[in-house]
């Protein structure tokens, strides 16, 4: 009957290079230019310090596959801090803390989800608008300063290790665990691709694409209130422009990563390593003492080499 | 039970806002039956068959399920009764493999709540696979297939479904001759099952071919109820247009041909062509025909400037064109691409943009865009291709397929373009709508203007144009002058032997 179709330029495997190329390359310049860069202490800082980023950029994979985008993530993030920080100075509850840490995320992400499912406003609209919210009501709760008295139990999250392995790392690794069972073994997952990829296919199946659409972004806020811990714990204080930026490296290392934002054609291994490639990157860049402006540029760069790689290779 | 059909509908009738799209239409399907459903755009075929999916609600009529009468009140009502529709736009997921498109919706749960269970998608999706004969592995994603292929995985996922009566709205449209073939082979395979098939076309020769009962549409009303051994193809085109219709449409004498227009040498091209070497005079429509794939389209895109050639040359009145698309169309070419909805027009705009969009430069020098000259531009292309629109204001997207044809057309001739290369220009285009385009066509060359037209309706080249080249496999394998122009020749030079 007819061929088996078979190409290596359809595997997500093809895309493997434009990621890890980068990765090689940054890897090598900055191991022959610093001394300090290939040391065993190093590598376990840059991972350490990759998590909070991968929290975030694991949800956003999963909105970018849904031809959505999150820009509110960075906001949430430094909201919910705040308000887990404010909570555990105020009643010394790690618990509760954390939890109304999670429920900011819950918030903010139900919002986003309802206003772009229901109310059909454009996700970059809609999550430039709760950017703006969460940004502000960071800075109106703290009224611009730090909140302090951590206390240690939570600070440990951040420096403990189990094995000799550091606890965020351990906690990223499951967090990656958990996406990737939910991306690739969950109806929610398989209807993430259809989301992207074509809706008309969802309504046909009689799946409500409302309801996906709002757990997507639920998702995202969730995450982002986890990784409040993870910040609060590193920062041992939550500040109110901690978060700033960061759905800008977020979504850098997905599209780093080789995730596409049409099509619903997305890759969760490929974030993984564009987060490591931005964590490389700003690490290297510490080390040479380039100052932090300049590394977004540099960021904003790899975004552009790499998807500029993937793109010479789909061309052939 | 011979008697008693599987499906049966009863004086439809439906009324949309100023239209009525059905009147007191009936229509039964039987069990391991091809039944072709004909007629223009317009007649009432796809309203019909979205109340037979329950899309839309009939106004009157009733409907019966192997003879006891049920009410068909939403889609998931008509999936009960296994009826399934296969349209033309896929509702597949690109980045989901072919089994998990099929059970789409239906997975089975894994071993743990909250999982599904992906081998056991895999294994069934197998199954329903081999029972269609579609022999490839369901792990490969769908967006690397082709038309036909996906078109499979849309027949496997009906058939998942337990479909009993499958719908195919003109599912030929976008197959090579090759698919096709393995598309029909499908077809006979689903009879012998018992599933019953509605099968909408524009393709004569499919009607006949594949066909054990045609019904007519016009207008709304059921003309005719067929069998095709008793009918000829004459019949069948003067029932759908009401109207006898010559379907050979005769072409009026043509000027002599004036000097050479268009000039290919030794054209050869990464997409799949090589040594091409064509000439079309001014005043001569020029056939290139060939099998879908035997790189008819890559040549005109190649000649056109929009793909990359390795060797070769171009000449466009003598002088030879920089193989830029700005080059070719400042220099008067025109190519009127197969898809006119996502490649020739700007579906959102208005006709009056539309028109004026390739002319730009010409209407407009002073780079400042003065409405009032656009419109009345825009009006006199209108009226001489008789582009039937209430105003050049209404967006092309409303209009009819003919007449968003004609648009595109009139874009060209706005911008003055003296060498055309059609692409299909018939494509999805009802039979009176054809003629008028084969006029137009007729009307340019008379003008002088020079024409290179592909389609893979052999008729319709033997019918339009003064000579041919036939295609095979990337190489311009014979030309045919007028007086060996015949269907049969064609396809004996484009098939491989």
């Amino acid at each position: 009957m007819s061929p088996r179709v078979f190409s290596l330029a359809t595997l997500p495997i093809a895309r493997v290079p434009g990621v890890a190329i980068v990765l090689v390359v940054l890897c090598a310049v900055f191991g022959l230019t610093s001394s300090g860069f290939a040391t065993p202490a190093n590598i376990t800082n840059i991972l350490t310090q990759s998590t909070i980023l991968l929290l975030l950029a694991l949800p956003m994979t999963v909105i970018i596959m849904t031809e959505g985008l999150d820009l509110s993530i960075g906001a949430v993030l430094t909201f919910a801090s705040i308000v887990l920080a404010v909570t555990v100075v105020t009643t010394g509850s790690p618990t509760l803390a954390f939890l109304a840490a999670l429920a900011v995320g819950l918030c903010f992400g139900l919002g986003n989800g309802v206003l772009i499912a229901v109310f059909d406003i454009p996700p970059f609209i809609t999550t430039l608008g709760t950017l703006g919210i969460a940004q502000g009501l960071s800075l109106l709760v703290t009224d611009g300063q730090s909140v302090v008295g951590i206390p240690r139990s939570i600070e440990a999250i951040y420096s403990a290790t189990a094995a000799g392995i550091p606890l965020p790392i351990i906690i990223a690794a499951l967090a990656y665990f958990v996406t990737h069972v939910l991306l690739y073994h969950t109806r929610f997952g398989t209807y993430v691709f259809a989301l992207g990829g074509n809706r008309e296919a969802l309504r046909v199946a009689g799946i409500s694409v409302r309801g996906m659409l709002i757990r997507v972004y639920v998702f995202g806020g969730l995450m982002a209130g986890f990784a409040a811990l993870l910040m609060t714990a590193r920062l041992n204080s939550a500040h109110p422009t901690a978060g700033i930026g960061m759905e800008f490296d977020a979504i850098a290392a997905v599209a780093v990563g080789g995730t596409s934002f049409e099509r619903g054609n997305g890759w969760l291994l490929g974030t993984l390593l564009g987060v490591i490639a931005v964590g490389v990157l700003r690490n290297g860049l510490n080390l040479l003492a380039v100052p932090s402006s300049a590394q977004v540029a540099c960021i904003g760069a790899l975004v552009i080499v790499a998807l500029f790689i993937d793109g010479m290779r789909a061309e052939r | 039970m011979a008697d008693v059909p599987l499906f049966e509908l009863r004086g439809i009738s439906k009324e949309f806002p100023g239209v009525k799209a059905l009147d007191d239409v009936s229509f039964e399907i039987r069990a391991g039956e091809v039944h072709m459903l004909v007629g223009e755009n317009g007649a009432g075929k796809s309203t019909l068959m979205k109340i037979l999916c329950g899309a839309y609600h009939a106004d009157r009529g009733s409907f019966f399920h192997n003879g006891e009468p049920v009410t068909i009140h939403d889609a998931g009502a008509a999936r009960k009764f296994g009826i399934a529709v296969i349209f033309q736009d896929f509702t597949l997921v690109p980045y989901l493999d072919i089994a998990q498109n099929i059970f789409l919706g239906r997975e089975f749960p894994g071993r743990l709540p909250g999982l599904i269970d992906r081998r056991r998608i895999h294994a069934e999706a197998t199954r329903v696979l081999d029972m269609i004969g579609f022999d490839i592995d369901p792990g490969v994603p769908v967006h690397s297939l082709g038309v036909a292929q996906q078109q499979m995985v849309e027949i496997a996922k009906a058939l998942s479904q337990d479909a009993r009566i499958l719908v195919m709205d003109e599912p030929t449209a976008a197959l090579s001759d090759r698919e096709t073939e393995l598309l029909f082979a499908m077809i006979a395979r689903l009879k012998a099952k018992g599933v019953a098939i509605i099968y909408i076309s524009h393709r004569l020769s499919e009607v006949f071919a594949l066909g054990d009962r045609i019904t007519v549409l016009r207008d709304g009303h059921k003309i005719a109820d067929l069998l095709p051994a008793e009918t000829t193809p004459d019949q069948l085109v003067t029932l759908m247009v009401g109207r006898p219709v010559d379907t050979t449409y005769t072409r009026p004498s043509r000027p002599t041909p004036g000097a050479v227009a268009l000039e290919v040498k030794n054209l050869s091209g990464p997409s799949g062509f090589s040594d091409v070497n064509l000439t079309v005079r001014a005043g001569e429509i020029v056939g290139l025909c060939g099998l879908v794939g035997s790189g008819r389209t890559e040549v005109a895109r190649a000649i056109y400037g929009a793909d990359r050639v390795t060797s070769g040359e171009i000449r466009l009145f003598g002088e030879r064109i920089g193989g830029s698309v700005e080059d070719s169309t400042r220099r008067g070419m025109a190519l009127i691409p197969e898809n006119r909805k996502t490649q020739g027009l700007a579906l959102a705009r208005s006709v009056g943009d539309n028109i004026v969009l390739a002319g730009l430069r010409k209407l407009f020098p002073s780079g400042i865009f003065i409405p009032r000259r656009a419109a009345k531009a825009a009006r006199a292309i209108i009226q001489k291709l008789r582009i039937a629109t209430p105003s050049p204001r209404r967006a092309v997207a409303t209009l009819s397929g003919g007449n968003q044809q004609k648009v595109v057309i009139g874009k060209w001739l706005h911008a003055e373009a003296q060498v055309f290369i059609f692409d299909e220009p018939t494509r999805g285009i009802d039979v009176g709508a054809k003629a008028e385009i084969f006029r137009l066509l007729d009307g340019l060359v008379h003008n002088g203007a020079a024409i290179l037209m592909i389609s893979s309706e052999q008729i319709e080249i033997v019918h339009i144009c003064d000579r041919a080249y036939v295609m095979r496999s990337g190489r311009v394998v014979g030309e045919l002058p007028h007086s060996e122009l015949t269907e049969a020749n064609i396809v004996r030079l484009g098939i491989h032997q």
